[in-house]
């Protein structure tokens, strides 16, 4: 469950801040105009009471049209898809997980949340979390999310995105004291439609 | 028939008639009445399953109560908590299942820690084979997860992380609540939250009367409630509420219908015969043969099926024709000939009428199914009790009776007149009826939906609608029910049928499915050697990795049942769980999302112990079944009628006589179309009855020794009689009955049209 709650807030949060502009409003207004994103990531997930980071690294698409595509490369490859109605999972070789949006209303509702945030949906953001915008200068801004409605404020403390003309870092901060620190590279735009194998890579089937 | 000591008769009926008084005495205490639609079914359909687990399965089911309610006061706590308190003053509820407590809550997390050995779900299963190679993998991939939310103190306390595995598998099965504030919650498309309310019905209240009375009490305290907090909302949905509409419906049906009918009824026989006697005669016959055929059938299967009881209106319908014929022979001739020349007037005529019914009867004892047989049974008993006492007590009893002519004789002569001369009459109205039979046969159509059974409230359809969509909890009532001596045999049944079902999941047959998430004690055994041997890789592969983990933690707890049904985390699944006296344990499995049901119940046919129950397919399974049956054995009994016929009166006259029979039937049928209504179970009903009372007129009318205008007048009462009572079924608000009113009343009417046409031939020539 939580896995799933994690991943869709995870794909709301880096579509929403795909922007150059210097307030909320127009950051929201930008939401829109990019059908198709991608990127490098670099993640480094520090656990409370572990000696050391768990970095990992990889690339994602978000494509307004057929979900968000997280593929990580290293160490060790895994897959998750997540379009309207589904969430695929695949670590290596092994079968992949499907939960679909029937099997799981928990998740379909996330969704309808990410849908909302797609077509900038302020009165959504809004209702789930209190929201600090600051602009820092020079095109580049920071969104401080503090979750107000259950389960999202079981899950995390804050949300923090850095971003410019593209979202550039995303830290989540647990409940239990964890954070996570995805920083993005690398964005590219063209071609804007999903190459024969990125749709292949969609594929939940 | 020659009567020479007609007294003697009376009192050895009396004789008989007490000792029946006394036989129904004695097995009435140690019979019971079966209504379970199930015990209808042909033997070989439900023999898997034992009776006394379905019926408990239905009896607990019918019982639940759930509510929806949405809305939050202003410090945001849940109004469900209200209405909770309101629940709670109802000593009929009982279970009421709401918040769980945090001590509850923390028993949940107790029991996954402490049984995470023993609750492995099917996919850590596959994972651990093979030393835990895909179990290490995963571990890692969910730690490395950002989306995980893995805490070091979760990979200390569970390294195989069991316990995450087994809450993944739960949350994946489709189970739509979720716990909020000690609730469970679902949302609606709007993004509403709806708390999930759960209750028991004491297991008393079973009469209707009571059951209104809950329901009363519920509908005030929701509209309290409402009131209180304009800004909840309540959905209800429980068997309760459907059952109580229904016997309101009934009720006011029976209220208006009846009432009516029994005063047109008494108006009718007193203006008829100038005396209250003749409905209390008929009455007495009526109840003898119920009588007779009670003791019969209790004596013969020790309970009656309400199917039988519904038929026994047959009886009623044609056992008054038995009296009614014999007292307006009186009415008339009442001056002129004794009661015992009366009876010896009518007397063959009765025999045959009642010989030929019960031959009719007779055949659907043949029938394998038990319903059938009861009713069959019950149907030769009762009328030939019925005619019984009009032979032997009815000429004393209507001793005195005042005599005169019978209302509208010079209509009814002319009448008679009509048929005998016209030939327009005699073959137009025939083959009128015939062409009109025709044309409305031809365009029937054929339902054995059991839906037709019930017309079914909006509002309840409504509210049951939106909770089912939100919870996911279907209430078309199919399942699997796993079941076994012992609750361990039930489990590794279960087992078994846990791949099937995935399976049939992936080749779209179903959609979802829920099986208690519990493990057979075999398989925690096996379990537990998968754990010890996967174990030591695992620690290995993460030490490689640098993740530091503490030993792991090997030891099985052996989880009993008798555990988990204690524990908070059966919470909604004991629903499910069954366990009879004599130890034999069931559960339930219900599926959603069954296109065919044929090719599910195929799925299991191999696994003993597994039973697929679609009450809806076996409901509708038993209409179809016994409509075509029914069907069949009318066509066997106008054989029977058109062969006894035949051999009486030849060839010819025997073929004329039979004319008002198939016609009787045919437009019966017909007259669905002209309503819209479909062929149903009952309307086969229907036409048994239109066949039996049919026969009475013809008989009545092809009499020898009788007037005919005295036939036709009493045919004329019987008829308008049976219109009275039966008839009134017509305007039911539920389509089954109402068609079974419809077909009745014209077949009925047909019957009486054309009953002239027995007229004995002979009598034409004197």
């Amino acid at each position: 469950m939580k896995k799933l709650r994690w991943s869709l807030v995870m794909s709301y949060l880096l579509i929403l801040p795909f922007t150059k502009a210097a307030t909320l409003e127009q950051v929201q207004q930008q939401l829109t105009s990019h059908p198709l994103i991608r990127a490098h990531f670099e993640q480094k997930r520090t656990i409370k009471g572990m000696p050391q980071t768990l970095n990992s690294s990889g690339d994602m698409i978000i494509s307004r049209t057929d979900g968000l595509l997280w593929q990580q490369k290293a160490p060790f490859a895994m897959r998750l898809v997540l379009k309207k109605e589904s969430l695929l999972q695949q670590t290596e070789n092994q079968p992949p997980q499907v939960i679909t949006a029937q099997s799981n209303p928990q998740m379909f509702q996330f969704n309808h949340l990410l849908t909302a945030l797609l077509t900038a949906d302020k009165n959504t953001l809004n209702t789930n979390f209190k929201m600090t915008f600051t602009s820092l200068g020079n095109e580049m801004w920071q969104i401080n999310l503090i979750p107000i409605t259950t389960p999202l404020d079981k899950l995390f403390r804050t949300i923090t995105i850095n971003g410019g003309q593209f979202i550039e870092k995303v830290t989540l901060n647990d409940k239990q004291g964890d954070t996570t620190l995805i920083t993005f590279s690398e964005h590219r735009l063209s071609p804007p439609q999903l190459t024969a194998k990125e749709h292949a890579d969609f594929d939940t089937q | 028939m020659t009567l020479n000591n007609p007294r003697h008769f009376a009192i050895y009926w009396a004789l008989l008639c007490i000792a029946l008084v006394i036989g129904l005495g004695r097995l009435l205490p140690e019979s019971h009445l079966n209504n379970s639609v199930l015990s209808l079914l042909p033997t070989q359909i439900n023999q898997n399953l034992p009776p006394d687990i379905y019926q408990a399965m239905t009896e607990r089911l019918d019982r639940q109560v759930v509510w929806m309610v949405s809305g939050e006061d202003e410090q945001q706590r849940p109004l469900a908590q209200k209405w909770l308190t309101q629940l709670h003053s109802i000593p009929e509820l009982h279970a009421l299942q709401g918040p769980m407590s945090s001590e509850q809550q923390q028993q949940w997390g107790r029991y996954f820690s402490l049984h995470r050995n023993n609750n492995i779900d099917d996919q850590t299963r596959q994972r651990l084979a093979d030393h835990g190679e895909q179990q290490a993998r995963w571990i890692v991939s969910q730690l490395y997860s950002a989306f995980s939310g893995v805490s070091s103190q979760e990979l200390q306390h569970d390294p195989l992380m069991l316990i995450r595995g087994a809450q993944l598998d739960l949350a994946s099965k489709g189970n739509a609540l979720t716990l909020q504030q000690g609730w469970l919650t679902a949302r609606d498309k709007q993004g509403t939250t709806w708390y999930f309310l759960h209750g028991e019905l004491d297991g008393a209240v079973a009469n209707m009367g009571e059951n209104h009375q809950l329901v009363d009490k519920i509908n005030a305290l929701k509209t309290d409630f409402l009131r209180h907090y304009p800004s909840a909302k309540v959905l209800s949905r429980g068997t309760l509420f459907y059952s109580d509409h229904a016997s309101e419906q009934a009720k006011r049906d029976m209220l208006h219908l009846g009432s009516t009918t029994i005063i047109a009824l008494i108006l009718l026989i007193l203006w008829v015969f100038r005396s209250i006697r003749p409905l209390i005669l008929s009455l007495i016959s009526i109840s003898v043969g119920a009588l007779a055929g009670g003791v019969v059938v209790l004596a013969i299967w020790h309970e009656v099926h309400m199917m039988t009881l519904v038929m026994s209106m047959s009886i009623i319908g044609i056992s008054t024709d038995y009296s009614l014929y014999y007292l307006c022979e009186r009415r008339v001739f009442g001056a002129v000939s004794s009661p015992w020349q009366s009876l010896t007037k009518v007397g063959k005529t009765l025999l045959l009428a009642v010989l030929t019914t019960i031959i009719a009867y007779g055949i659907m004892l043949l029938a394998p199914f038990p319903g059938i047989q009861q009713m069959a049974a019950f149907s030769i008993a009762g009328l030939s009790a019925s005619c019984l006492t009009v032979y032997c007590w009815h000429p004393w009893l209507s001793r005195g009776l005042p005599v005169n002519a019978l209302p509208f004789t010079p209509f009814f002569l002319r009448w008679i007149a009509l048929w005998r001369h016209n030939q327009w009459v005699r073959r137009g109205i025939p083959m009128g009826l015939a062409f009109l039979s025709i044309l409305g046969v031809s365009q029937l159509r054929i339902n054995d939906d059991i839906a037709q059974l019930q017309s079914l409230p909006q509002h309840l359809v409504v509210q049951e609608k939106a909770i089912t969509e939100m919870t996911h909890q279907p209430s078309d009532q199919k399942w699997f029910v796993v079941y076994g001596p012992t609750p361990e045999i039930m489990l590794n049944r279960l087992a078994e049928l846990r791949p099937l079902l995935q399976q049939a999941e992936r080749r779209h047959l179903i959609k979802q499915w829920r099986a208690l998430p519990l493990n057979s004690l075999a398989q925690q055994n096996k379990d537990a050697a998968l754990i010890k041997q996967a174990a030591p890789f695992i620690e290995k592969r993460l030490t490689q990795l640098g993740i530091p983990t503490t030993p792991i933690n090997t030891i099985s707890l052996p989880l009993t049942p008798d555990i988990w049904l204690k524990s908070p985390v059966s919470e909604g699944w004991r629903l499910l769980w069954f366990q009879l006296a004599d130890g034999t344990t069931a559960s339930l499995v219900p599926v959603s999302g069954v296109e065919n049901s044929r090719e599910v119940a195929a799925l299991t046919q191999h696994l003993p112990g597994v039973v697929w129950v679609d009450r809806k397919a076996s409901f509708d399974d038993v209409f179809s079944h016994y409509r075509k049956l029914i069907s069949g054995l009318v066509i066997v009994a106008l054989i029977v009628i058109a062969v006894s016929a035949m051999i009486r009166q030849g060839w010819k006259q025997g073929f004329i006589t039979l004319v008002p029979s198939v016609l009787s039937l045919t437009c019966g049928l017909a007259s669905l179309t002209l309503r819209g209504e479909p062929v149903t179970l009952f309307s086969m009903l229907a036409l048994n009855l239109v066949l039996g009372i049919g026969i009475n007129y013809t008989l009545f009318f092809s009499n020898p020794r009788g007037s005919a205008v005295v036939s036709l007048q009493a045919i004329t009462l019987a008829l308008i009689t049976t219109l009275l009572t039966l008839g009134m079924l017509l305007f039911s608000s539920t389509e089954a009955i109402s068609s079974f009113g419809t077909v009745l009343c014209s077949g009925i009417f047909t019957a009486w049209l054309l009953s002239p046409l027995a007229m004995h031939s002979r009598r034409k020539r004197n």
